[in-house]
């Protein structure tokens, strides 16, 4: 007899079948893409080799990316750090809201101009996104209140105040915009391009990151605390401070992510200057599996992603159709994470 | 004649409502079941009594199909069954109420009631649905508010929801597993009253416990159960507490003495090295908590803590290891107050601990061996000097701690969850034992072991006691207790109920004792 196959699950995921499940959902989500461009009368191959000569056949093309990389960096670390601590920090978007918005009041403001004033801009961007996930991190470490709702309600609250300054007591009088602050007088240098210096920040802090929860004490601690609570408390770790301090360090990351996006590449403060960064990051970090280096990786995969979708903008398609692609990515992964706790097993009949 | 004074005889030629025969179950190096026989007549209440870890609750999962035997027949109404599901068994007519209810919290006792059963209306409003539970709550005699959350109720009231639930889906036999282990007094009689005349129609109760003294009231016959098999059928009126509490702890117990101590051990010491100072925790979900508990423990000696898991041991083990604080009285070792003092500051102190679920607080399972086996000195050189944590270090005292636990652990990487249970306990116990220079409390450490890692951990705890710390040990293996402890302490809702020295002991009295009677004698 040949037995019969049988479904075995594993008590620990496969590492290696979790990565090719990645590169697997990424390929499949971008196959029914092809699909269904192609049933819309177009040709996916054609289409496909624009968009890589497009990204990266030209120095703008690269930049673009290069640009599209650092938020994307920044928001999914938020989301990975959050992690780490066991929590879910669906806020990046608001925090980085939160951060642009403190800043440009910085930039705005503050008079004088150089190193001081950035240095001042970026502090109050890190402040402006921890103190917009100081709310939910208390509720959550005092009265056990999920994060995941109260981070993802606050959101709307910095996304709405942001259109109301921007289009209201801060907007731009000179009649140039009517929906945006003027012009900041500081920027955050180019170093390439219109590429500037936030991306080797946001690469060098995501190493940071994973540096010190790898090689440091508190580092330990927090991976305990993340991992398991009961067993930290064991141990005599401080469970309540280490929650707070790596929820409010998330809000940070995503704050800054915002003070870097309006500093270095936007150059002003507008409505829906996020572009969902927030958001995709949850995405970044999900596809990382949590790991502040894995997430380097995903941030510039998802700015491919990203950047495609403008390049077929131009080409009369709508970017939702990115939107639907990553979305699908997303789904699959999840599936794919699920099934490389198992394995197939033939028994004998 | 009433009901209570039925004595119970089963009229020749009755066919049991239920006969088990030979069932066997095995688990991975675990005999669960073996050879167990039982008869459960139309009108009896059958009292299934074991101490924990006696296949009780294993008979009863393969009696209502959760699990299949690996051996014997079951027999209902004198037909042969197999119980693939529990749906098959409920079918047959067996419901079972177990010890955590299985009802869905923000739904009404009507809609519970009615969850999951084929005779619930197709299309039926709230009302509906209410006036067929008031009806069943009639029928069956049960005091029931079928409109009412569930969350809302009292575990009493929820208790008869769960077995209302099994009467509605016409059992003919209910199996009740430590009924009224969350009962007040007042509930646990109105608790009898019910099963007294749901037996006087011809159906039949398994009424699973370990109170003495309950069984005694309301069972006709009692089975004992000791290591999976069955050890005697009694008659109740033939039975007696004293008699029953030997049966269930069994004479035979093989005294592997332990308690004697090689040259050149620690002597036990004169001062005591931790003392319990009239201390009082409040319970956390429904449990016991502790109530003024004294207690003193010398160094070089093992102070075993009896009694029916649930009965405080483990907010004991944590007050004992500054996990949770006291509400009252305090914690002193070596004359010290350790009052505010956390489970780091306590491990400082040189208290090992042992925790009752080593999986859920004494180790991450997630993560890697190497990180769950520097739990207690990650803080320390040479694993993290001046806050850097060095992972070779790390991986250094890990393969340390995995060689006394004499474990073969091919990639320290992966997650400790992929060892054994016998392999983690052991590098538990191994990494505890590093840092109990005072104290070890060990909480269960032989559970869901086997026989040979069971033995490797008494001898890690002897060797311990012989280097002169002082342990405290939980276990609810009378056998082991009596083979280790210098004193034993009897710990039951929460209160210590005697404190006997191991010598010339009498069995009896433990188990009168873990069963909630207060015995004539204590020593201090």
């Amino acid at each position: 007899m040949f037995g019969s196959y049988r479904l075995q699950r594993l008590p620990s995921s496969h590492a290696g079948i979790a990565l090719a499940a990645r590169v697997a959902a990424i390929v499949i989500a971008l196959l029914v893409a092809g699909i269904g461009i192609a049933l819309a009368g177009m040709n996916p191959l054609n289409l496909g080799a624009r968009v890589i000569t497009a990204s990266f056949g030209s120095a703008f093309g690269m930049e673009d990316l290069g640009v599209l990389i650092i938020p994307l960096i920044l928001t999914g670390l938020a989301v990975a750090v959050a992690q780490q601590v066991g929590a879910w920090n669906i806020g990046a978007e608001g925090q980085f809201y939160a951060g642009a918005f403190a800043a440009t009041a910085i930039g705005l403001f503050v008079p004088g101009e150089g190193p001081l004033i950035l240095m001042l801009m970026f502090v109050a961007g890190m402040a402006g996104g921890a103190a917009w996930i100081l709310v939910p991190t208390l509720a959550r470490a005092y009265a056990n209140v999920n994060e995941l709702i109260t981070t993802l309600l606050l959101n709307f609250v910095a996304t709405l105040l942001v259109y109301y300054v921007s289009t209201g007591p801060w907007r731009d009088r000179s009649g140039m915009a009517n929906s945006a602050t003027p012009p900041l007088s500081t920027d955050v240098p180019s170093f390439w391009g219109i590429v500037h210096w936030g991306f080797p920040i946001a690469i060098g802090l995501a190493v940071l990151v994973a540096a010190v929860l790898a090689f440091s004490r508190w580092g330990y601690e927090v991976r305990l605390v993340g991992s398991n609570p009961s067993a930290a408390k064991y141990a005599g770790i401080p469970v309540r401070k280490h929650l707070i301090a790596v929820m409010l360090l998330s809000g940070g990351i995503a704050g800054i992510a915002g003070m870097l996006e309006i500093a270095g590449t936007v150059h002003r403060l507008q409505g829906g200057i996020s572009n969902n960064f927030g958001y995709l990051g949850i995405m970044v970090a999900v596809l990382a599996r949590g790991s502040p280096i894995g997430v380097i990786f995903s941030g510039a995969l998802m700015a491919l992603i990203l950047n495609s979708g403008i390049i077929l903008q131009t080409q009369g398609l709508t970017t939702s159709i990115v939107l639907a692609i990553t979305g699908f990515i997303l789904f699959l992964t999840a599936i794919g994470d699920e099934l490389s706790y198992y394995r197939i097993t033939r028994e004998k009949a | 004649m009433t009901v209570a004074e039925q004595s119970f005889t089963p009229p020749p030629g009755t066919a049991p409502i239920v006969q088990l025969k030979g069932i066997a179950k095995y688990f991975p190096g675990v005999v669960a079941n073996e050879n167990v026989d039982l008869e459960v007549m139309p009108g009896e209440i059958h009292a299934l009594l074991g101490e924990n870890g006696a296949g009780k609750s294993t008979l009863m999962n393969i009696l209502t199909g959760i699990y299949q035997a690996d051996a014997g027949e079951i027999i209902i109404d004198g037909y042969q069954k197999e119980f693939a599901t529990p749906m098959q068994a409920i079918a047959a007519g067996i419901g079972m109420v177990h010890q955590h209810f299985k009802l869905v919290q923000a739904f009404t006792v009507a809609e519970n009631i009615h969850l999951g059963w084929s005779e619930t209306p197709r299309r039926a409003s709230k009302a509906v649905l209410e006036n067929r539970t008031d009806e069943l709550a009639k029928r069956f005699n049960l005091d029931i508010r079928a409109g009412a959350t569930v969350s809302d109720l009292s575990t009493g009231e929820q208790q008869r929801v769960e077995i209302l639930r099994v009467l509605a889906r016409e059992a003919r036999l209910l199996i009740l597993d430590e009924p009224t282990a969350v009962l007040t007094p007042a509930e646990a009689r109105e608790l009898f009253r019910a099963l007294r005349e749901f037996v006087a129609e011809g159906n039949a109760v398994i009424f699973i416990s370990h109170k003495l003294d309950e069984v005694m009231e309301i069972s006709d016959r009692i089975s004992i159960l000791r290591g999976g098999r069955k050890i005697a059928t009694r008659q109740t009126r033939d039975c007696d507490p004293h008699m029953l509490a030997n049966l269930m702890v069994g004479r035979e117990i093989v005294l592997d003495d332990m308690r004697h101590r090689a040259e050149g051990a620690a002597q036990v010491s004169v001062e005591p090295v931790l003392v319990l100072d009239n201390v009082s925790v409040s319970s956390e979900s429904g449990g016991n908590g502790l109530a003024n508990v004294s207690l003193k423990l010398h160094a070089g000696e093992i102070l075993g803590i009896a009694g029916v898991a649930g009965n405080g041991q483990r907010e004991l083990s944590q007050v004992l290891t500054g996990v949770r604080s006291a509400s009252s009285g305090q914690v002193i070792v070596d004359g010290k107050s350790m009052k505010g003092a956390n489970a780091a500051v306590f491990a400082a102190f040189g208290i090992g601990h042992i925790p009752e679920d080593r999986l859920h607080s004494g180790l991450a399972p997630a993560l890697s061996i190497t990180t769950n086996a520097v739990m207690r000195e990650y803080g320390q050189a040479p694993v993290s000097p001046h806050g850097i944590y060095n992972p070779r270090s790390a991986y250094r005292l890990a393969r340390e701690i995995a060689e006394a636990a004499e474990v073969a652990i091919p990639d320290y990487g992966m997650p400790v969850r992929n060892l054994s249970g016998g392999n983690q306990q052991r590098l538990v116990a191994r990494r505890e034992m590093r840092i109990a220079d005072k104290v070890l409390i060990a909480a269960y450490p032989s559970r869901g072991l086997d026989v040979g890692a069971i033995n490797t951990m008494l001898r890690y705890i002897v060797e311990l006691r012989d280097a002169g710390a002082g342990i405290v040990l939980i276990s609810e293996e009378l056998e082991e207790l009596l083979n280790l402890s210098d004193r034993i302490a009897v710990l039951y809702e929460g209160r210590i109920m005697g404190v006997v020295d191991n010598d010339n002991l009498d069995i009896e009295e433990i188990g009168l004792l873990m069963g909630g009677r207060t015995a004539a004698r204590e020593v201090a």
